[in-house]
């Protein structure tokens, strides 16, 4: 268990700029550029564990629709894998 | 009939609560505004022209033809309602009346696991109808955009485009048979033939279509047989990044033409909806600059014959130009497809700042070999928009194939739209652009709408030019069945059935 600390969670790590309009903070979680976001809306604080449970509910929420539809997902990339060493053989 | 009847005669208020009780009929401000909502709206500025004078909620089908012939004893007009995602404003109210919301009617009734049909209610959601099939390894393949939202009544009266299509059928195909109130009150029964879990029929006039699509002009569906599939033991959907459109599209007519049984639907993405991802959706802000197209494809069914198509097609799309996007993307993206409600929408003024949008989105059905040309001519119509006004953004197009051969796709532009900035001048910028893009989709030979349908400001005007002699007969079987023009008055140009008369 660890403690929670407000200040540790108000407290975003510092951004990378992956492209001209968007940022990273977490990994794989990219944001609109905060410069972006300055006329038309204004911003709120937004403590980290909360951008951690949306990004987790919506790869939950993928894979119950995944669930929901099939019994079983292929990988393409298997596939593309299998075709190419058989490729490389003939 | 051009009065707007916001506003209800009490004498009607009281024949309805003595038809369907009390606890059903509603007429509070907040229950009547929020039943004039959709997804994408008439001008939101405008909002209270479209409001209902009360809601009625019935229970049964003979609850529902109770309220229609009220409707028709006092002259109200009636409009049905399931899930209010429709993309037309066939749910809206244009002259107030009576707003018959169709969600009580929720039951699952019967399935025959024999004969692999089901009968539900016209208020039953798709997604909430699978989860119980599925304990039967059983599903009921129709599946819109908005899929966890939508309902089988609406999936009826809209007559449905659905993603897995190509594999499936859409609405048409699924919808067995089902209940219909006539605008007079009357209640038949509309399938193929006399059965209601019958397929093919050649028994009479096939009617089946006739009430599907009209979008609440021609009725009610109240309860529906439909048609159902063994649960997929398997899923394919590979993604595809191309250097060019040109690419993309070629590789995708491929794909398509592979002849993989078990393939489902394939979608191109142009260049400027991956330009609008690449800026707004966490899947693709990553993606190179090189990346200009995508096309992804989807495979459900036996897990055997899904892996010996997948291979087929990642061969094709490899061989063509198309680089596979990766498991995570492909799969991810592929599952938020049928989910597209949800998500959250901004745009973008010309100087880049964000602002919150609503998401407006005209398609059409267009062969194959036109796309091209209606993507390039339409994206022209959004640019002389774009520099009209800054409320309006384009998104990019998709291209869906219909059906298995890959003969046509469902085409669309997606638009966002700063709906609090938006004023009567505006609206009609928007408007003329939607006739425009109309237009275009009859030129190439097209038809206006492979999904929404065609009732809203803008592309209704161009629905006799591009139906001829069938929009003639259209008027006469309105005006032959609903000789008071109360079911959903004002839609599809339909009162002109009635200035003839006079």
């Amino acid at each position: 268990m660890t403690a929670y600390r407000y200040a540790d969670e108000t407290t975003p790590p510092d951004p990378v700029q992956v492209s001209d309009v968007a940022i990273m903070r977490f990994e794989h979680i990219f944001e609109v550029d905060p410069k972006l976001m300055t006329d038309h809306l204004s911003q709120q604080e937004f403590p980290n564990w909360d951008t951690i449970r949306i990004v987790a509910a919506r790869h939950s929420h993928l894979a119950w629709m995944h669930d929901h539809w099939t019994l079983k997902v292929l990988s393409a990339g298997e596939l593309l894998d299998d075709i190419t060493r058989e490729d490389a053989g003939s | 009939m051009s009065t707007v009847l916001t506003e209800i005669d009490p004498e009607v208020a009281e024949a309805l609560r003595a038809a369907i009780g009390d606890a059903h009929v509603i007429a509070d401000r907040a229950a009547r505004f929020h039943r004039a909502r959709v997804p994408a709206p008439f001008p939101v500025h405008r909002w209270a022209e479209h409001v209902p004078g009360i809601v009625v909620l019935p229970g049964t089908t003979a609850e529902v033809a109770a309220i229609v012939v009220i409707a028709n004893r006092f002259g109200v007009p009636v409009v049905p309602r399931s899930g209010g995602t429709g993309l037309t404003d066939g749910a809206v109210p244009l002259r107030g009346g009576i707003l018959l919301d169709l969600k009580r009617l929720d039951e699952i009734h019967e399935i025959d696991l024999e004969n692999r049909t089901c009968r539900v209610g016209a208020g039953v959601n798709m997604l909430k109808l699978n989860e119980v099939l599925g304990k039967h390894g059983l599903i009921y393949p129709d599946d819109p955009a908005s899929y966890p939202c939508s309902l089988v009544g609406g999936r009826i009266g809209t007559s449905g485009w659905s993603l897995i299509g190509s594999r499936y059928g859409h609405t048409r195909d699924l919808v067995l048979s089902f209940t219909h109130v006539l605008p007079s009150g009357q209640v038949i029964q509309v399938g193929d033939g006399g059965g209601a879990k019958l397929s093919k029929s050649s028994s009479g006039y096939s009617l089946k279509q006739l009430f599907m699509g009209h979008q609440g002009t021609l009725g009610v569906a109240t309860e529906a047989t439909l048609k159902l599939y063994d649960k997929p033991e398997a899923e394919l959907s590979p993604f595809w990044a191309f250097e060019s459109y040109e690419e993309a599209y070629r590789a995708v007519g491929l794909i398509v033409r592979a002849n993989c049984a078990t393939f489902a639907g394939a979608v191109i993405f142009d260049p400027e909806k991956v330009a609008y991802l690449r800026r707004d959706d966490e899947a693709y802000i990553p993606q190179p600059e090189s990346v200009r197209a995508l096309v992804c494809a989807a495979l459900y069914g036996n897990e055997e014959e899904v892996e010996a198509g997948g291979r087929r097609l990642m061969r094709i799309a490899r061989d063509h130009g198309g680089t596979y996007l990766g498991d995570e993307i492909s799969q991810g993206d592929w599952a938020a497809r049928h989910d597209r409600y949800a998500t959250p929408l901004h745009g973008r003024t010309r100087a880049g700042q964000v602002v919150p949008m609503g998401w407006h989105c005209e398609d059409a059905s267009i062969n194959y070999t036109a796309v091209p040309a209606v993507r390039k001519e339409w994206h022209e119509i959004m640019a002389r928009l774009c520099r009209a006004s800054e409320i309006f953004d384009d998104w990019g197009i998709f291209a869906y194939t219909n059906g298995p051969t890959g003969a046509d796709y469902l085409v669309e532009i997606d638009v966002g739209i700063w709906e609090q900035e938006l004023d009567d001048e505006a609206w009609q910028l928007w408007v003329n652009a939607k006739r425009e893009f109309s237009a275009v989709a009859i030129a190439h030979g097209g038809s206006i709408s492979a999904c929404h349908g065609s009732c809203r400001e803008g592309e209704v005007d161009l629905v006799p030019t591009e139906l001829g002699g069938v929009f003639d007969v259209m008027l006469t079987i309105k005006r032959a069945l609903d000789p008071g023009n109360i079911m959903n008055p004002g839609k599809y140009l339909l009162d002109r059935a009635y200035e003839e008369v006079e």
